[in-house]
């Protein structure tokens, strides 16, 4: 694209608040805009050796016992299909499929400079390590993860812990997770009922599935094409340096400008920089999640490990609803192509103007005693008070203008499939803080009513 | 861009002076200290002042201009093993900053007004030791047991009533009494068991006369008659006025269930008859207040499954619980025995029953991040008689009492969640002599100004009943107030 501004004529069609008809679409990087148009291609436009690699079939033998999944076994062999694109990237949910520690530093952000913070230390404790564990080794019904939450921040909340046992589900046994809260104000152990999956959190634009990941089977996948991406989260200029709690190291400065989207050892950064992508579109199977708000999902899957770097999630009605991008690092080598995981997520509910990160600092694989499994995983846990494994991160922000920067909205690829439009209000929010390399801030704004809001 | 709304939430965005300039420096120097707390003021403001009203001079306004500093600290001693302290400072301005003559509590007990000695600044001190299958707990501590909205196996610590009917379920952390006692838990597979040994009594305390929330059914200690002597209460000194408990707890997937027993005293002493007086040509009783001792047997259980196919919500997250208490031995008053004492019987005035607390309820997560909760919940006075008054655990001045709760809350998204809202509606349904209690409607306003500090209006209204029924009697104390908390 040439132009900084592309007018659009699509409305923002879900919010009756919202004026028809004015709506510009922006170009957010003057990197991916100047060659956004040589750069994405789609299927027919791929190269060989990418069409090589691609399976157009979409309809496969299917799976003996469990017959929503492909009859091959993952992780399937090349060429792929869009669905089993789709399977690989199911491999990196929010939290990485082995056991491990993590200290979740979380945020949210309005467009007046409200934010609101927390750190949570994780333990998790899955039943296997990996997708494929999950795909063979568990059932419907079986529980196949346990996740304990101690809240240490902000002083609200801590003490406060969660306990999540999330369950593989099908379309008989749909009840994703049994969820346990601790409140020290009330000194009481409660179970809660689970989150409503395609729910944001209240106070952030996270969703329930956006942690939990989402099953592959639930979706009708189609390849739209590839990209390069140079960048997903943009730090902002007021933050030009963080300090990462990186296990053994101890604290470690990290100038903001070198970090890179797939971590530093990732082999496959092309000449520019740029890490080459799928791109494929999730459709919601309306016999799996009927009413499903997310409807509509756009991956940017890195080539040749499937991680999900950037994803769009649309409503049903095709609005933008939030996009989705992340920091991967390889912290687990001895998996291979499997050993990445998210060093930090930021998500932006356009509707809400909201802008959430979540950043896994002193994120380290821990291989739990049977001792230690019996102890801490369990509700009553909670209940002594108990920080097991303390840990610490400087991550926080202290100030609103050192947050995260929109995502780039990339309004000129895909065009058939892609509807990026957003209000005007919103657009010029977008320009202000492209001008000036941070978030500019004001009161008010959109506030969009979509499902689930 | 930018207006003054947004200054301001970026300003307020930093506001924590004491994390800043207190805990963090204590933190630094001292690694092992943990240092943290909350400083929280409550208003509370009657709608009108209505004068007169049963025994009360409803002449002020202010039923609590509340500020509560608290800190917490723990230190960390050696794996294991830690220290815990928390301290509460308490002022209460209603006493100070009104002119009534129908408030006069803090001149019966200071502690109305403000916390000035050890027992309430001193709220918990107590050495924990924390192994891989065992937790012990030693010293001065509050426990709160159970899982339900209000109070059923919930019977260990003592509360402080001062706020009557307002008394929620958010306040019991900063009401209840903590006590001295010795608590170990012993863990096994997902199986604990809790064991508690209390070698200190702490009892309720009921709303003083000349409090905001004193009953108007109550008359003041002028116009009492009988001869009400000193209560006599269980002393620590005394190994048979020990109390002891027991809590087993099992997780079993989507079911989660436990039993509790606790050999207790009733924390609300009951006037025994122990002699008569003739003055003036009449016979006036000797009354002495006792504590009776309790038998409670309790049960919880909770389940959650979610249901799918559900019109307009497509998927219902959905849980149920359970929680019951057993209660055997309660002393009553029986103003039958008490007329017959007063005419030469040779009775006390009380009748034994046992009685039963249950509640069930069932939570839905709602689109919109909402909740809807509805509990029913019934008090039960077996072999209840007209005549008897008060009891633990029994009907409210009736054989049973019924309290069906319907609980409703969401943020709104268009304040990106930093306002929420929650509406509880609590109607209170007795028999077989009162029938309808009043019903009592709350509605809470929250606001996040910070990561820090947070705000809240809330207004309580107590409609209909009569003027001697729970709610009825309190149905010129509608009110509306505000709460500001800031946590370093």
């Amino acid at each position: 694209m040439s132009s900084e501004f592309e007018p659009a004529r699509m409305h923002y069609c879900r919010h009756r608040a919202i004026k028809r008809g004015i709506v510009i679409v922006l170009c957010l990087s003057a990197v991916a805009a100047a060659g956004a148009e040589e750069i994405w291609k789609t299927v027919a436009q791929m190269s060989a050796e990418d069409k090589a690699l691609f399976d157009p079939a979409t309809s496969t033998a299917r799976d003996a016992e469990y017959p929503y999944m492909p009859a091959e076994r993952y992780p399937f062999e090349p060429p792929y299909t869009a669905e089993e694109m789709g399977y690989r990237s199911a491999e990196f949910p929010h939290i990485s499929r082995w056991p491990g520690t993590i200290l979740d530093v979380f945020g949210a952000i309005t467009s007046s400079g409200y934010i609101n913070q927390g750190e949570t230390i994780f333990y998790a404790k899955p039943a296997g390590t990996g997708l494929e564990t999950y795909l063979y080794g568990t059932k419907p019904g079986d529980v196949y993860t346990s996740w304990m939450a101690y809240h240490t921040f902000p002083p609200e909340s801590e003490g406060a812990q969660q306990l999540w046992v999330p369950y593989r589900t099908d379309k008989e046994f749909q009840t994703k997770m049994d969820l346990f809260v601790y409140s020290p104000q009330l000194r009481r152990v409660r179970r809660q009922p689970e989150p409503r999956r395609d729910q944001r959190f209240a106070d952030n634009a996270q969703t329930f599935d956006d942690v939990l990941g989402r099953d592959a089977w639930e979706f009708a996948w189609e390849l739209l094409g590839t990209d390069v991406l140079y960048e997903t989260i943009r730090f902002p200029n007021t933050r030009p340096t963080i300090r990462l709690n990186r296990g053994d190291k101890g604290f470690v400065e990290r100038n903001t400008a070198s970090v890179k989207s797939m971590g530093d050892d990732f082999p496959h950064y092309l000449p520019d920089g740029g890490v080459a992508c799928w791109v494929v579109k999730a459709t919601a199977k309306d016999d799996w999640l009927p009413g499903y708000s997310e409807k509509t999902l756009i991956l940017w899957l890195e080539k040749h490990t499937f991680y999900p770097l950037r994803q769009e999630k649309y409503d049903s009605d095709g609005a933008l609803m939030t996009i989705e991008v992340r920091l991967a690092e390889h912290q687990l080598p001895e998996l291979g192509t499997f050993g990445y995981t998210a060093l930090s997520t930021v998500y932006w509910n356009i509707p809400n103007d909201l802008i959430s990160y979540s950043f896994h600092d002193a994120h380290s694989a821990h291989d739990w005693s049977e001792q230690e499994k019996a102890m801490i995983f369990t509700a009553e846990f909670m209940r002594r008070d108990w920080l097991y494994k303390p840990l610490k991160s400087q991550i926080l922000i202290e100030d609103p203008d050192e947050y995260f920067m929109r995502p780039h909205l990339f309004p000129g690829k895909f065009p058939g499939a892609r509807n990026v439009s957003i209000p005007a209000d919103l657009e010029a929010r977008v320009r202000a803080q492209n001008e000036a390399g941070h978030l500019i801030f004001e009161s008010g704004g959109t506030a969009t009513s979509i499902a689930g809001e | 861009m930018g207006d003054m709304w947004s200054r301001f939430d970026r300003s307020i965005a930093k506001f924590d002076p004491i994390g800043r300039h207190v805990r963090k420096p204590i933190e630094r120097a001292i690694p092992n200290l943990r240092f943290k707390g909350f400083l929280r003021q409550w208003t509370d403001v009657l709608l009108d002042e209505d004068g007169i009203d049963g025994f009360r001079d409803q002449d002020f306004r202010f039923l609590q201009l509340q500020n509560l500093l608290e800190i917490e600290m723990g230190y960390h001693v050696a794996a294991g093993l830690d220290i815990n302290v928390v301290s509460h400072f308490l002022y209460d301005g209603v006493y100070d900053w009104q002119d009534s003559d129908g408030l006069f509590a803090d001149s019966i007990d200071r502690t109305a007004e403000i916390y000035h000695d050890r027992e309430r600044i001193l709220r918990e001190a107590y050495i924990s030791y924390r192994a891989p299958r065992f937790d012990l707990k030693l010293g001065k501590q509050q426990i709160a047991w159970g899982k339900m909205d209000g109070q059923f196996i919930d019977v260990v610590s003592a509360m402080d009533r001062r706020e009557s009917v307002q008394l929620e379920t958010e306040d019991f952390e900063w009401r209840r009494l903590p006590t001295w006692m010795a608590n170990a838990t012993f863990h096994f597979g997902q199986n604990s068991l809790q064991l508690l040994y209390l070698f200190d009594f702490e009892h309720d305390r009921q709303a003083l006369p000349g409090s905001p929330w004193a009953s108007p059914l109550s008359p003041p200690p002028s116009a009492i008659t009988d001869i009400v002597l000193k209560p006599k209460r269980p002393r620590s000194g005394d190994f048979d006025d020990h109390e002891y408990g027991l809590r087993f707890d099992r997780s079993q997937g989507a079911l989660t269930y436990g039993f509790v027993y606790f050999y207790a005293w009733d924390k609300n002493p009951v006037e025994h008859v122990v002699g008569t007086v003739i003055s003036g040509g009449r016979t006036l009783l000797r009354l002495r207040p006792e504590h009776e001792r309790l038998h409670h047997f309790g049960i919880t259980a909770d389940y959650a499954t979610t249901f799918s196919g559900i019109p307009y919500v497509n998927v219902l997250p959905t849980v149920f619980r359970v929680e019951a208490l057993y209660t055997n031995g309660v002393r009553f008053a029986d103003f039958g025995k008490r007329a017959a004492a007063r005419a030469g019987a040779n009775l006390d005035g009380t009748s034994k029953r046992d009685t039963l607390r249950a509640a069930v309820a069932t939570e839905f997560g709602l689109p919109a991040r909402s909740t809807l909760i509805f509990q029913g919940s019934l008090f039960y006075t077996f072999d209840w008689e007209s005549t008897l008054g008060a009891g633990f655990g029994g009907g409210i001045g009736d054989e049973w009492t019924v309290i069906p709760v319907a609980f409703f809350s969401r943020p709104f998204a268009f304040t990106r969640d930093r306002l929420s809202m929650e509406l509880t509606v609590l109607p209170v349904v007795s028999g077989p002599s009162a029938n309808w209690q009043g019903m009592k409607t709350k509605l809470r306003l929250k606001y996040k100004f910070s990561q820090y500090v947070t705000g809240q209006f809330i207004y309580n209204g107590y409609d209909s009943g009569s003027a001697t029924d729970l709610y009825g009697q309190f149905e010129q104390w509608d009110n509306f107030g505000w709460e500001l908390s800031y946590e370093f």
